[in-house]
């Protein structure tokens, strides 16, 4: 449960934040992230969620429900394809608690963690969209032309971004 | 030792996959046939669309005082190049309108309303782009209220970029050209060469690494050059003709040395699109 905390709000309200961000930096930015045949994916909110993982502390935020909302919006107007972000983000949700469980989290394990989520994330993505004929590229395609820049990109908002949402968690939860 | 997948897990996953599957079959299926999205989908987007703006505002602001600035900074070299241009543009626009009113006696005389060259031009703003590589897609701010339908071609600078995929009552999705989708640019276009004969064929894939676009099983003995003119066809669906594409980069016979298979420098830089316009078709169509 939520207790009453100012996460109650700050939460949902980041969440759709780092939602928009994702769709608006590539209409904002489409050279630097979308220069063929490279194409960056922005994950923020993705990232959002992962933090929520790491800095929630005693707060149980219901964040497989938020999960799914997230991916099911992501699929609705981002994809216009039903069916894949709304079970891939959960299971990036229930990734993270498993490695949050497994060793302590800083800084650096964190990355690692965040390293093999978005890669869990751009794989399922891709696989999604192989089975329904949306794409014709081929495994290594994806590997270099997809997978590599997009981790290189989420990687850096990682590092940009722990930091200051950390400060924010802390303020929320008081 | 804790097994992890127990049955109720296992049961759960199964499950999982099977409506993964099932939601992603059913919406490709609808997005294929129908003209519109289901109605709560079109609802949930236009709601999404609205605060989307929102958001973009102060981004696109920050965006737009880091541009100015580098606008700024070339502004002199653009200002002498485009001095050049003026001229010649002048004279085309003056012989332009000479043979658009002629055109259009002409038509009145032979009791023509609309041929497929007429087409109502509706401008949008870009407000997303979908985060995938898989899809490259854009999100504008018009929809059906504007007119806009499914499959209408969509221009941005000087040619044609992509076309509609999707419609909602305040927004739409396009699908641009550069789609590694196996069935979203197949355009019917016709390339004119220098002594006026034309080919018509259509746009059969895109060459990610040389950003080209591709036109495959041309069996045509007419001669292509490079530099030659590719413009719609207006052949089939709601596509207006006369739509530029793009110039011949090269031409070759495809992998089993049957058929031509021409690949087109596109007009427009497909990477930067901010304003795009849609062209609405005048004519009758069939759908």
């Amino acid at each position: 449960m939520v207790r009453v905390t100012k996460l109650r709000y700050g939460f949902p309200i980041g969440l759709f934040l780092f939602f928009y961000l994702d769709g608006i930096l590539g209409a904002a930015f489409p050279r630097q992230l979308f220069s063929e045949p490279y194409a960056m994916s922005s994950y923020l909110v993705v990232l959002w969620l992962v933090f929520a993982v790491f800095f929630e502390d005693q707060i149980q935020i219901p964040l497989g429900i938020w999960a799914a909302i997230a991916g099911g919006l992501f699929d609705v107007y981002y994809t216009g394809v039903w069916g894949i972000f709304i079970f891939v983000f959960p299971i990036v949700v229930a990734l993270t608690r498993a490695c949050y469980k497994a060793f302590p989290i800083n800084f650096l394990s964190g990355l690692l963690v965040y390293f093999i989520d978005i890669t869990v994330v751009c794989s399922l993505s891709y696989f999604g969209n192989l089975v329904v004929h949306m794409t014709s590229a081929s495994f290594t395609d994806m590997m270099v032309d997809s997978l590599a820049p997009t981790l290189a990109y989420n990687l850096a908002a990682y590092v940009i971004l722990y930091f200051p949402v950390q400060w924010l968690f802390n303020r929320l939860r008081n | 030792m804790h097994k992890f997948f127990s049955n109720r897990r296992l049961v759960i996953v199964i499950i999982c996959l099977i409506v993964s599957f099932g939601l992603m079959s059913v919406s490709v299926a609808i997005r294929n046939k129908r003209s519109t999205p289901p109605m709560v989908q079109q609802f949930g987007n236009d709601v999404v669309g609205l605060v989307n703006r929102v958001v973009a505002w102060p981004v696109s602001g920050l965006k737009g005082s880091v541009t100015g600035f580098s606008d700024l900074m070339n502004t002199y070299q653009e200002n002498q190049r485009l001095k050049s241009q003026v001229q010649e543009l002048a004279q085309t626009k003056v012989h332009d309108q000479a043979i658009s009113q002629e055109n259009k006696k002409l038509k009145q005389e032979l009791k023509l309303n609309h041929s497929l060259t007429d087409y109502t031009p509706v401008n949008a703003n870009v407000i997303a782009r979908t985060p995938s590589a898989w899809q490259n897609q854009v999100i504008i701010d018009k929809g059906s209220a504007a007119g806009i339908k499914k499959n209408m071609p969509v221009l941005s600078g000087s040619g044609i970029v992509g076309r509609i995929s999707e419609v909602n009552r305040t927004n739409s999705k396009v699908e641009l050209l550069s789609n590694s989708s196996e069935s979203a640019n197949r355009f019917a276009v016709t390339i004119t060469n220098k002594n006026g004969q034309s080919v018509h064929g259509i746009i059969s894939g895109y060459n990610r690494d040389k950003n080209l676009i591709e036109m495959g099983n041309v069996t045509s003995k007419t001669k292509i050059e490079k530099g030659d003119k590719v413009s719609t066809s207006g052949l089939g669906g709601v596509m207006p003709s006369g739509l530029f594409v793009g110039t011949v980069a090269s031409t070759g016979t495809d992998n089993y040395g049957l058929a031509a298979k021409i690949s087109i420098k596109p007009a427009t830089d497909l990477s930067e699109l901010n304003v795009v316009t849609v062209a609405v078709r005048q004519a009758q169509t069939t759908n």
